[in-house]
């Protein structure tokens, strides 16, 4: 029986609390209901059409502070942060008297994983504007107690007075307990609550223990009396291969070991600390079973091979026929490549496992599914599992559905011991990677002589997902998914599947405008799907100073994608190549992004660099290389992510917010996207070679000068 | 596999004595029997930086130390030994007031190496602190928040409470 609302407040609410439940809904879910005029073409081929109620508590106590509880967690996004104040302000309270409970099962609601940018969106206007309705009610309340009109009284900094006589004072915390539920807060309530949020530009809650290295992560944590432990780690595609033999003698005799066992396809080793653990690893020595299933080296064959669609995801008019007969037709193949999350603090838990009871502690996304997952790992009802969400360092999805909590489960019942599972950077890479899947995409356009887009079909050979093929008017058109029985494992990544078909997309508009001689910018415009693309456009134009010639084997590039529904974006990218080395530098970036509502703009800058830089980082040099049977990346220095050198000059701007058309839509990822295709584009330009194939690396800069 | 042994190592200006293997990195001996945390497993294999620590004050990666390499009277300063909640050092009121980190993860790691370079160069131009950071990898990629936290120091900028 999963936790419900009165069991919950049968745990927390006490008799000393006053208890408000409320739902806020996904904005996503009901737009059509609450159409915005402007993009309305984007609403209508791009929401997710869902509705889900998250179930949100917030308590005042007798002392006037308030909890609250939220099932989301921090993953560095700045969450907390934002809750707090959104709270502290709503009710009008210091910041000291707000405390927030994040991401407990055992004392949050589930509402949902923090992913796809939507936390500050869904979560934060729900408590916005349940604040604005808790004060009302409890003004009434406060009425009803004193006998007077609500009219009479007034909210003011957690207190309930009268509006002619500051003396009559109701404290929120002096009011009687109980329970009362909100309805479901609407979407949009946000912005259309009668006093906006505005963020103070208070610091990071957690910035001071940030700094002096006491923010407990979950590796930090010590339950006390606790080992370590971890699990073999495969190059091979763990569901192709499993130990065939192994030193357990040897593995057992390691100072310090617990206990070394196999389990399942791989093998187990628990001991007092980090290093016995690993120590015991190497002298197990597992030798692997090499995969029988006959391999095709490159990734592009392995994508293709076998692979059956799945699905048409869109049809409209006569593609095939148009195509025919269009005038200028170019037929291209785009492939990105596997990558990798690489957060800075790998996957970890630390589990403690009584009888048919569980406590984890974890570094996770979602500890509602890592509810379910240790439940299952142990066979043992989820409502004995408790998930304890800690502090995140770093996710990028791929703690969605992370393995360490019943990985950690499953090491504590084997040894009755405390088990902290810390993943190496190999087994993060290889015994349980999830990659970010690579993808083949097949484009093919038809064009008119004077650049209209008439004729396009997309195949896509992708197992999740399918980004923004239609960021363009284009009267017939096609999109088909194909599986891809590609054995590498798939997860999920910071900016989703978009990424992928936005570089093929981008860069074939590029191809087909050099094809009709019409600058890429202008044959953009010509057909665009929504038209607030064209004011993106011409801010990251203006930013970049497209219009001067740019240096020799300099080049500038521009692309445009939208995500998530209604965030849309423009980036402008000025790259130099040196033909020597093949070394592409990004010299300067800009962004433009229209994305509703901007709550702080510091956070929100910072986090939309951050964003450019992770485009930057997949577009130039990130890459898990594997094949049909393995993978090569093995560490840190196989895998090279952004460092500080790498960082250009980045200029940003945000249109959205002097249209103030609605609610915050949140820009987490969005910016990753188009990042990526106006880099290619921007090389493409400096260098007169066109790549289909991710990332761009020096070699095969390299290589396409040499063949060009 | 090497025994254990007793050892002396002094860290943020205490002498703690251990019994324990000589061949274990300083990291793990730091977070687990010093239970000084704040030094980050980030790779294990020299490549990120979490682990920065000061060593008679040079920047030393402490998952490539072991405690057998270090003598009694080698000055260990993690980011502990920096400052403490409440009384921050100038460098780290500067990560703060800048918002010099995303997750946070790299933060005691970044604060360390750059403390080192400010010992040894105290107005580093922008060009000295990449070069002096840029073995130091941020995945939330707080790169310009963080030169940006160090020049601030860097430029004499005086913290005002
Ligand atoms: S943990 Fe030491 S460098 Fe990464
Ligand atoms: S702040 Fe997250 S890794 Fe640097």
């Amino acid at each position: 029986m999963p936790l419900n609302r009165r069991t919950f407040l049968e745990l927390l609410g006490g008799s000393t609390a006053y208890a408000f439940t409320f739902s806020c809904s996904d904005g996503t879910g009901t737009v059509d209901e609450a159409p915005v005029e402007a993009d309305a073409g984007v609403i209508a081929n791009h929401a997710v059409r869902y509705f889900v109620d998250y179930t949100e508590w917030l308590f005042i106590h007798a002392d006037g502070s308030v909890t609250a509880h939220a099932g989301r967690v921090d993953m560095g996004q700045g969450l907390k942060t934002v809750l707090s104040n959104l709270i502290s302000q709503g009710l009008q309270l210091p910041p000291e008297k707000v405390e927030l409970v994040l991401g407990d099962t055992s004392s949050c609601p589930d509402d949902g994983p923090t992913e796809g940018s939507n936390a500050t969106r869904i979560v934060g206007w729900g408590y916005w504007r349940a604040c604005e309705r808790i004060r009302d009610h409890l003004v009434e309340r406060a009425a009803g107690i004193l006998g007077v009109s609500p009219k009479k009284l007034v909210y003011r900094d957690g207190a309930i007075v009268a509006k002619n006589d500051p003396t009559v004072r109701l404290a929120i915390g002096e009011l009687a307990d109980g329970t009362v539920h909100l309805d479901t807060i609407e979407p949009r309530a946000w912005y259309s609550s009668s006093t906006p949020y505005v963020d103070r530009g208070t610091p990071s809650v957690n910035g001071e223990a940030i700094v002096t290295g006491t923010l407990v992560y979950t590796g930090d944590f010590d339950p006390g009396d606790c080992c370590y432990g971890a699990f073999a780690s495969s190059q091979y595609h763990i569901q192709l291969t499993e130990i065939e033999a192994a030193d357990f003698a040897a593995a057992a005799a390691v100072p310090g070991v617990v206990k070394v066992e196999r389990t399942g396809a791989s093998a187990m080793a628990v001991g007092e600390s980090f290093t016995s653990v690993q120590r015991a690893l190497k002298a197990l020595a597992p030798r692997w079973r090499i995969p029988e299933r006959d391999r095709i080296l490159d990734v592009e064959g392995e994508i293709r091979r076998g692979a059956e669609l799945r699905k048409t995801v869109e049809e409209a008019g006569d593609p095939e026929r148009k195509l025919g007969s269009s005038p200028v037709r170019i037929s291209e193949t785009y492939i990105t490549q596997y990558a990798s999350q690489v957060p800075m603090e790998t996957e970890t838990a630390v589990a403690e496992v009584e009888g048919d009871r569980a406590t984890v502690w974890a570094s996770t996304q979602a500890p509602f599914k890592a509810r379910v997952r240790v439940a299952k790992r142990l066979k043992i009802p989820e409502e004995n599992v408790r998930i304890i969400a800690m502090p995140v360092g770093g996710a990028f999805g791929v703690k969605v559905d992370t393995p360490a909590p019943d990985e950690a489960a499953l090491l504590a019942r084997k040894t009755g011991r405390r088990v902290k599972h810390v993943y190496t950077r190999e087994y993060q890479f290889n015994g349980r990677a999830r990659y970010k899947e690579a993808v083949v995409a097949d484009i093919t356009s038809g064009v008119t002589e004077n650049g209209r887009l008439v004729a396009r079909t997309i195949d896509l050979y992708q197992d999740e997902g399918f980004g923004s093929a239609d960021t363009y008017d284009i009267p017939h058109v096609r999109t088909r998914l194909f599986s891809s029985p590609m054995p590498a494992r798939h997860g999920t990544m910071r900016g989703t599947s978009f990424v992928q078909t936005c570089f093929a997309v981008e860069s074939h508009t590029d191809v087909l405008a050099e094809a009709l001689g019409i600058d890429p910018l202008e044959f953009r415009k010509r057909n665009l799907a929504v038209a607030s693309f064209g004011p993106l456009l011409d801010a990251v134009a203006e930013m970049i100073g497209y219009q001067r010639a740019p240096d020799g084997d300099h080049g500038i590039g521009v692309a445009i994608c939208h995500h998530g529904g209604r965030q849309l974006g423009a980036v402008a990218a000025e790259v130099s190549v040196d033909r020597t080395s093949g070394v592409v530098r990004v010299e300067r970036l800009a962004g433009a992004f229209d994305i509703g509502l901007v709550i702080n703009l510091n956070t929100l800058t910072a986090n939309t660099k951050g964003a450019m830089l992770w485009g930057l980082g997949f577009a130039l040099f990130e890459e898990v290389r594997v094949d049909g049977h393995q993978s090569f990346t093995r560490g840190l220095s196989d895998y090279r992510i952004p460092r500080f050198s790498d960082v250009p000059p980045m200029e940003i701007a945000f249109l959205s917010n002097e249209t103030k058309d609605g609610w915050p839509r949140g820009c987490g990822e969005l910016p990753v996207i188009p990042t990526v295709s106006a880099i290619a584009n921007a090389v493409a330009r400096a260098i007169g070679v066109r790549f289909h194939t991710l990332p761009l690396t020096p070699e095969r800069v390299l290589e396409g000068l040499r063949e060009s | 596999m090497a025994r254990a042994e007793k050892i002396t190592l002094k860290v943020n200006g205490e002498p703690h004595s251990l019994t324990i293997d000589p061949g274990e990195p300083l990291l793990w001996v730091l977070r687990d029997q010093l239970k000084l945390t704040g030094t980050k497993f980030g790779c294990g294999e020299g490549e990120c930086g979490a682990c920065s620590v000061l060593i008679n004050g040079e920047v030393f990666r402490s998952c490539m130390v072991t405690v057998g390499e270090l003598a009694a009277d080698d000055q260990i300063v993690t980011i502990e030994g920096l400052g403490r909640p409440g009384n921050l050092s100038e460098l780290q009121r500067a990560f703060v007031d800048h918002t010099a980190f995303g997750c946070g993860y790299c933060t005691p790691g970044m604060i360390v190496t750059a403390e080192a370079l400010l010992r040894s160069n105290p107005h580093p131009s922008r060009d000295e602190i990449v070069s002096a950071m840029d073995d130091n990898l941020c995945r939330c990629a707080s790169y310009p928040a963080i030169v940006e936290a160090v020049a601030s120091v860097a430029g004499g900028v005086k913290r005002e409470d």
